[in-house]
């Protein structure tokens, strides 16, 4: 971790905890993007994190920008901030740059995005699905085919067509269409499609599962407020033993989220990623479903109005859980790796030293 | 905020080095046929010369100052010894409580005669321990043990019985928790002691309970006017209920809370491989990111323990997620191999399967049920 992760940390902190009121999340769902919220991080650093300073970035490492999406998840951020770090990371190695603005990005091989030339630029066609924030960004980081080549573009969203859609949280989850879009002036970057959409969906998990363990803390948080306010036979909540078995269930799986997520994203860090990151998503999805459904136990039909804080929580741990892959996503992956893996005992691809090596602190 | 996190451990290349050693010493003595791997080795597995052998390479309380017989390792590499041993299914019972918690509980409270006295030979594997808490009225509620021990000249009278002693039939010597004042109900854990009794001492009996397998591994203990000498009390007269919860983090936290049943997992592994079997595999990876997070969990603990923080909510919490883990994994296996387990089979996978689900009660009760466990969690978060 970089010297600075106290000070980032606590200045973001200090952000979304300012920021992210229940109404600045109501309206956000109603589809007003907290443009001066995203203005502020953006001033801030924050949605640069990560990428060198004379590329434009402000600087640290994976270990910081994943430490601020923990905490984007647990104070429920509405903005595309994962989308934004991810889309520059990978654009920035390629050679893009990038503004101040929201990014989001598209890099699913199985997309039928096509780049033709045309005069000074190309016509772009496809459509890609499921795309974050497309209708709040003014770029997107596009994979697609040119000359059979496969090529990554950072491409203006103003001419696609985009038909909103939206996760369980209600946060853009866009199908974008380019009915033979002309772009002036777009630069492709040839790259290998494989590569580069498995690295995307790597740190798109990576970014999904800490984001889950931040809102994991959160739900407990508001777990643990109801279960001291709320009386009910003369006592508080958390006095009946029933309920302290769903407090140490929220708080097993709670400590279990931030503990796989903290392992993924040092793992990151040190160079590896290829079972950590499978791992991470696999068992955060998993508790995210736990989570959710014990603190909506614990505060019975208040928990599920509208008026009540936990649902922009647990509907993000229900979305989330799915993006980027679910369990039975990263399991088939995991699965191949393992049977691939012929000469190694389980414990062995569990402990070996490519697994474990030191992390610079 | 509450504050959950542990930290993240990292192994260094020596670290990893040691490691392969222990682990190519384990491929070897199986070999030789020095042991049979096992589940639940660590209750289960006893070996006299497997423990001394252990002790000759310094691996037992390899973390204890080399004046006491101990190595001064780190807590780390003590970690990765005993995930190395479980992982192999090797006998470690008999020195396993000495080596766990009486060690470290000698260094925290013990005087230095105490500690000249029973350290070294712990640390060459001829001098067991096993641990007396439970008694036939006093299960979770631990408070209500009734086991006494009354001042006479030099030393103590200790009347009373403790159950469920695990290895007290190998074990040279116990540690006992007793009552040193009589009952306070305003201040149940006040006025008891903890007692080091010579399991061969006179008024001693030993009676063998026998395990729903047959076997023999746990016991009921009497004392009888067991007289046990002044220089035998551990730390303070009535502290012994705050000394012997700090052991607890000890017991609760480590590798052996998460991978009693390892063996039956690994083995499954390479059985789907050897068979190609993509669809079964696919169910048994299932198991992987819990096994991957308690792991990293219960290193957070240890490494926190090392560095002296409170981390007893935290061990509370991997022996809850860890224990219930273990059980989980013979509950996928019988689906994935529809065999029929026994403890006499003659393949390897059958036996592993039997030990697995005829220990598994045993492993959300011993050292303190999941009940217990979660109602530590739940006072320990309502009060941050």
């Amino acid at each position: 971790m970089s010297d600075m992760l106290d000070m980032i940390i606590e200045s973001s902190n200090r952000i979304f905890k300012d920021n992210c009121t229940k109404q600045l999340l109501d309206d956000a769902e109603d589809g007003n993007f907290a443009i001066d919220l995203w203005n502020i991080i953006a001033e801030s650093g924050l949605s640069s994190i990560a990428l060198p300073e004379n590329k434009g970035g402000a600087g640290g490492d994976f270990i910081d920008a994943f430490n601020i999406l923990k905490l984007a998840g647990k104070y429920g951020l509405p903005l595309p901030l994962a989308e934004t770090l991810i889309a520059k990371w990978l654009g920035t190695e390629l050679g893009f740059t990038f503004s101040n603005e929201p990014v989001t990005f598209s890099i699913q091989k199985d997309d039928n995005i096509s780049f033709k030339m045309t005069g000074d630029g190309y016509s772009i066609a496809g459509e890609a699905k499921d795309v974050p924030w497309a209708s709040a960004a003014k770029h997107i980081l596009l994979l697609g085919k040119s000359n059979e080549k496969d090529v990554i573009a950072f491409v203006p969203l103003d001419n696609a067509k985009i038909i909103k859609g939206k996760n369980l949280a209600a946060e853009p989850r866009d199908h974008v269409i380019f009915p033979n879009i002309l772009a002036n002036g777009l630069s492709l970057r040839e790259v290998n499609c494989i590569d580069i959409s498995e690295k995307s969906i790597h740190l798109l998990a990576l970014a999904k599962s800490a984001m889950i363990a931040g809102a994991a803390e959160k739900v407990l948080a508001l777990s643990l407020f109801y279960a001291n306010e709320r009386q009910q036979f003369g006592r508080s909540l958390h006095r009946f033993q029933s309920i302290q078995q769903h407090i140490a269930v929220l708080t097993g799986e709670t400590t279990a989220c931030l503990t796989a997520a903290n392992s993924a994203i040092y793992a990151l860090q040190g160079g590896r990623y290829e079972k950590e990151i499978p791992l991470a998503k696999m068992k955060l999805s998993e508790s995210a479903g736990v989570i959710a459904m014990a603190a909506h136990q614990l505060h019975g039909a208040i928990g599920m109005t509208y008026e009540h804080m936990l649902h922009h929580m647990t509907r993000r741990l229900w979305s989330w859980r799915d993006e980027a892959g679910n369990e039975a996503y990263w399991g088939k992956k995991l699965t191949k790796l393992i049977m691939k893996d012929k000469d190694s005992s389980l414990w062995e691809i569990l402990t070996n030293d490519k697994q474990f090596t030191k992390v610079e602190e | 905020m509450i504050k959950l996190e542990l930290p993240v451990v990292k192994f260094t290349a020596e670290q990893t080095e040691f490691r392969n050693t222990v682990r190519e010493f384990l491929i070897e003595e199986k070999k030789r046929g020095a042991f049979e791997s096992r589940c639940d080795s660590w209750l289960s597995g006893e070996s006299v010369d497997f423990s001394r052998k252990l002790g000759q390479k310094g691996w037992i309380g390899m973390t204890w100052p080399k004046k006491y017989g101990g190595r001064e390792r780190s807590a780390l590499e003590r970690y990765i010894l005993t995930e190395e041993l479980l992982t192999a299914g090797a006998p470690v019972a008999a020195h396993w409580f000495a080596d766990r918690q009486t060690g470290p509980l000698f260094l925290k409270f013990g005087t230095e005669e105490q500690k000249n006295f029973f350290l070294p030979m712990i640390t060459k594997g001829e001098c067991f321990f096993s641990i007396g808490l439970s008694e036939p009225n006093a299960g979770s509620d631990l408070a209500a043990i009734k086991t006494k021990a009354e001042r006479t000249d030099g030393g103590w009278l200790l009347n009373g019985s403790k159950i469920w002693t695990s290895g007290a039939h190998l074990s040279h010597y116990m540690i006992v928790l007793c009552r040193t004042s009589p009952f306070d109900p305003n201040n149940r854990h006040a006025g008891m002691s903890q007692l080091v009794v010579n399991m061969k001492a006179e008024g001693l009996t030993v009676r063998p309970i026998q395990f729903l397998t047959g076997q023999h591994h746990f016991n009921e203990v009497f004392f009888e006017n067991v007289f046990v000498p002044d220089n035998r009390l551990i730390g303070i007269e009535g502290n012994g209920w705050k000394q012997g919860m700090a052991e607890l983090a000890y017991e609760r936290s480590g590798p052996e809370r998460i991978l009693s049943t390892y063996p039956l997992l690994d083995e499954l592994i390479k059985i789907l491989r050897e068979n190609d079997d993509e669809e079964g595999m696919r169910e048994a990876v299932s198991l992987l990111p819990e096994l991957w997070t308690l792991r990293n969990m219960s290193m957070g603990v240890a490494k926190y323990l090392e560095e002296g923080h409170d981390v007893n909510m935290a061990a509370a919490l991997v022996k809850e997620l860890g224990t219930k883990f273990e059980t989980s994994i013979a509950e996928k296996a019988r689906l994935l191999l529809s065999q029929l387990p026994s403890i006499e089979s003659a393949e390897l996978i059958n036996r592993f399967m039997a030990q697995s689900i005829l220990h598994g009660p045993g492993f959300t009760l011993r050292g303190g049920t999941t009940e217990i466990l979660r109602g530590i969690v739940a006072k320990g978060v309502v009060s941050q």
